[in-house]
């Protein structure tokens, strides 16, 4: 089955194909590389943090003299990822040696924030000011709320409860590669159902993606849109801050992260003033491609049953992807996997492990400390069905019968096989099944024999 | 030796405790080797590489105890909320931080009440054995936190010499540092080795570090001490020459060779004793083994 990775391209990829003069003035922001510090492989942190106070530079040798043999391949992942951000610059010299400098303006900046600590460009605003501001339980509902309308609206328009503030035209270009129009109405992709699985950090940037890349079209840098959400990253979750500190542009997307769940607008008497979120302020945690760190809600037992603790109707669509959702109670999801859903799933595109890894990553608390947090026996059938539907595999090839004799057969057979394509032969009857790649030589060769 | 494998999840986060000596005896300009690095500067170098932990991963947390001469205790634990005003980045960085240096003043001064009258000669040993067990109790705290937590790890900061008084109490805290898979990192900052952290990092699977330029300390942390448990199996990281195994009597306190060993509880005594102190066993014959080797 084709693996469309839609999660493969992910954020910081955007920004390495950033221009290198745009990506050196992004850098002049304190926050933005520590953003892109905490978005490097592990290994790649170390390496930026031990060039942090070197102000020669660092041949290649000696860095990988630090590494040991099996960890190479680590090693070059890390080094790549550091020259694609332009982190590290390389520089080769006159007795073609190359070595390794980190990035000037980061490396003062860093320098800076380390001793002294960072400074954000605004203040939360005093709190005489700001009245009724949310608690952190009322913000997070709000975000969720927000998010899993945008979600529902993205998948069908028909579920929603309610419409975001996004025009129709930008819903369309969300839309691309995860939904396709049919007769019926649009249906989801193979990446759209992939985007369903996957957690909210990486479809949030997944989206803000999508939104970067249209926001060209429509005149907007995308560096600057990229630093303030860097930047909105640092914020404190909960506080409040003045609108009028925004830029222009800042101002003009400002809405339409509210929509998304990211922050919270709210007006007071004569200032208005937005709150980020925890979709905001988790950012810059979900910028590496880590495991996500949220609660669980679904309970999986042997007897292939399943229990997810959730009222929303976003995860019922998700888990009536691959799984008989049976009852829907108050705060209480009852479904059943059974073989028509995973075969429905299998379908529609998704994989066994999609399926398997959904279920181990959103495992709720109580079962997520046994190891293993599913049955094995429910995993291991999950594999056993997909693998059913890779029973029967189809290899174009063409059939030889009726040979003179039985030494043009053999000597057909032993050709077939030098070549690699002999698929099936029968000597009683002198017939062999030879891969289609290979009849024209074939051909050629009983041509030469009959000779 | 147990290696570290990585439990649930495959990313970075981890929790940094850190043992630092503030031995009065070493600090103060009696020491030749210190005295290249003050103890104003050694809390730079230090709070810098606090700083650059928690800010290569949104989720890293660090936590300080100090050793003293007769005490220990928590000085700062970056995931504790901030009660001021500050912004909540500001809140955690240390180096801003004036509370760590508020806490460890109080700190210092609790610690010279309980001085006793007579000092004893030379410079004396501070209470790493209280320090590690603080560090190892708050860490059965995170892991029993659910089961998404940092991995943990434990750095020392250590200068004064090893007192063998503390041999059994390190031992214990070794072996349980061993079991629950937590390694010891050490960096000795002082004159001598210590044959106690020597051995500690070499049982957990830590890095045991004497940096010759006290003065660049900042880069040998960093370089050193600041890799996640993930990364440490693909790095070539510092291994000690020769671990020092002797071990210290119990009756006595002494480092020794040769000794008797109770075959029952295995304590190590220098004389011959009718009665092990330990476990009451009993003795009919009585043998001397040499040499023991771990």
């Amino acid at each position: 089955m084709p693996q469309v990775k839609i999660i493969a391209k992910n954020f910081m990829d955007m920004v390495a194909a950033l221009p290198a003069m745009k990506l050196d003035k992004l850098y002049d922001n304190t926050f933005i590389c520590e953003a892109v510090l905490r978005s490097l492989p592990p290994l790649a942190k170390k390496y930026a943090l031990q060039m942090l106070y070197i102000d020669v530079p660092v041949p290649v040798k000696s860095m990988e003299e630090w590494v040991l043999p099996d960890g190479f391949s680590k090693h070059r992942v890390a080094i790549d990822r550091l020259i694609q951000l332009r982190v590290f610059i390389e520089n080769t010299d006159r007795k073609r040696e190359t070595s390794y400098l980190l990035h000037p303006k980061f490396k003062s900046n860093l320098q800076k924030y380390l001793v002294y600590g960072g400074v954000l460009p605004r203040e939360p605003m005093p709190s005489n000011i700001t009245v009724r501001l949310p608690t952190l339980e009322e913000l997070d509902a709000y975000a969720l709320e927000q998010w899993e309308c945008f979600l529902l609206q993205l998948i069908s328009s028909s579920h929603a409860e309610r419409l975001t503030n996004f025009s129709p035209s930008m819903m369309k270009v969300f839309q691309r590669g995860l939904l396709s129009q049919r007769e019926k109405g649009p249906r989801l992709t193979e990446s759209g159902f992939q985007f369903l699985l996957m957690d909210t950090n990486a479809q949030l940037w997944y989206i803000i993606r999508e939104y970067i890349s249209n926001s060209e079209d429509r005149g907007l840098d995308p560096a600057d849109l990229i630093s303030f959400l860097l930047e909105l990253s640092f914020h404190a979750t909960g506080e409040a801050y003045n609108i009028n500190t925004l830029t222009e542009i800042q101002r003009s997307i400002i809405k339409d992260l509210a929509d998304l769940g990211v922050v919270k607008l709210q007006q007071g008497r004569k200032e208005s003033w937005f709150i980020p979120t925890k979709l905001a302020t988790n950012l810059s945690v979900s910028l590496s491609d880590s495991s996500s760190r949220k609660q669980g809600l679904v309970v999986v037992e042997t007897n292939f049953r399943m229990y997810a603790y959730s009222s929303s109707k976003l995860h019922c669509e998700i888990l009536r992807l691959f799984s008989r959702v049976e009852y829907q109670l108050p705060n209480l999801i009852v479904g059943a996997i059974t073989k028509e859903s995973l075969y429905n799933a299998f379908e529609n595109g998704i994989t066994a492990e999609q399926i398997i890894s959904f279920l181990q990553q959103n495992a709720h608390p109580r079962v997520a400390e046994k190891i293993p947090s599913v049955p094995e026996n429910v995993t291991d059938q999950i594999r056993l069905w997909e693998t059913d539907l890779n029973r029967v595999e189809m290899i174009p090839s063409h059939l030889y019968d009726e040979f003179p004799s039985k030494g043009v057969f053999e000597a057909a057979c032993e050709f077939a096989r030098e070549n690699g394509g002999l698929l099936w032969e029968d000597p009683k009857k002198m017939r062999i099944v030879v891969k289609g790649e290979i009849h024209m030589q074939m051909r050629e060769f009983l041509r030469h024999q009959k000779q | 030796m147990a290696s570290i494998t990585s439990k649930l999840y495959s990313d970075d986060v981890s929790l940094l405790v850190v043992l630092l000596d503030t031995n009065p005896f070493l600090w103060s300009g009696e020491n030749t080797t210190t005295n290249s690095l003050s103890f104003p500067k050694f809390l730079t170098h230090v709070f810098s590489f606090l700083n650059s932990i928690l800010l290569l991963n949104q989720l890293n947390q660090v936590v300080v105890i100090a050793t003293g001469l007769n005490s220990c205790d928590y000085i700062y634990d970056s995931s504790s909320s901030p009660t001021t005003v500050e912004s909540l980045e500001n809140g955690r960085m240390p180096a801003l931080c004036s509370k760590l240096l508020q806490n460890l003043e109080e700190f210092l001064a609790r610690d010279q009440e309980l001085n006793k009258d007579e000092s004893p000669p030379g410079i004396a040993s501070s209470l790493l054995s209280g320090s590690l067990s603080l560090a190892l109790c708050y860490i059965q705290k995170v892991f029993r936190s659910g089961p998404l937590h940092p991995q943990p790890r434990i750095l020392c900061l250590q200068g004064s010499s090893d007192g063998p008084e503390q041999y059994v109490a390190i031992m214990n805290a070794i072996f349980s540092a061993q079991r629950s898979m937590v390694p010891i990192d050490a960096c000795v900052i002082g004159a001598q080795h210590s044959a106690f952290l020597q051995q500690a990092s070499y049982i957990t699977g830590g890095v045991y570090l004497k940096p010759p330029q006290l003065d660049g300390l900042f880069q040998y942390l960093s370089t050193v001490f600041s890799t996640d448990l993930q990364s440490r199996s693909f790095l070539q990281l510092p291994k000690p020459v020769g671990v020092d195994f002797r071990a210290s009597c119990f009756c006595h306190k002494k480092t020794i060779d040769m000794g008797y060993i109770c075959s029952v509880c295995l304590s190590i005594f220098c004389k011959h004793h009718k009665k092990c102190s330990t476990c009451g066993g009993h003795y009919l014959v009585s043998c001397k083994i040499s040499g023991f080797q771990v």
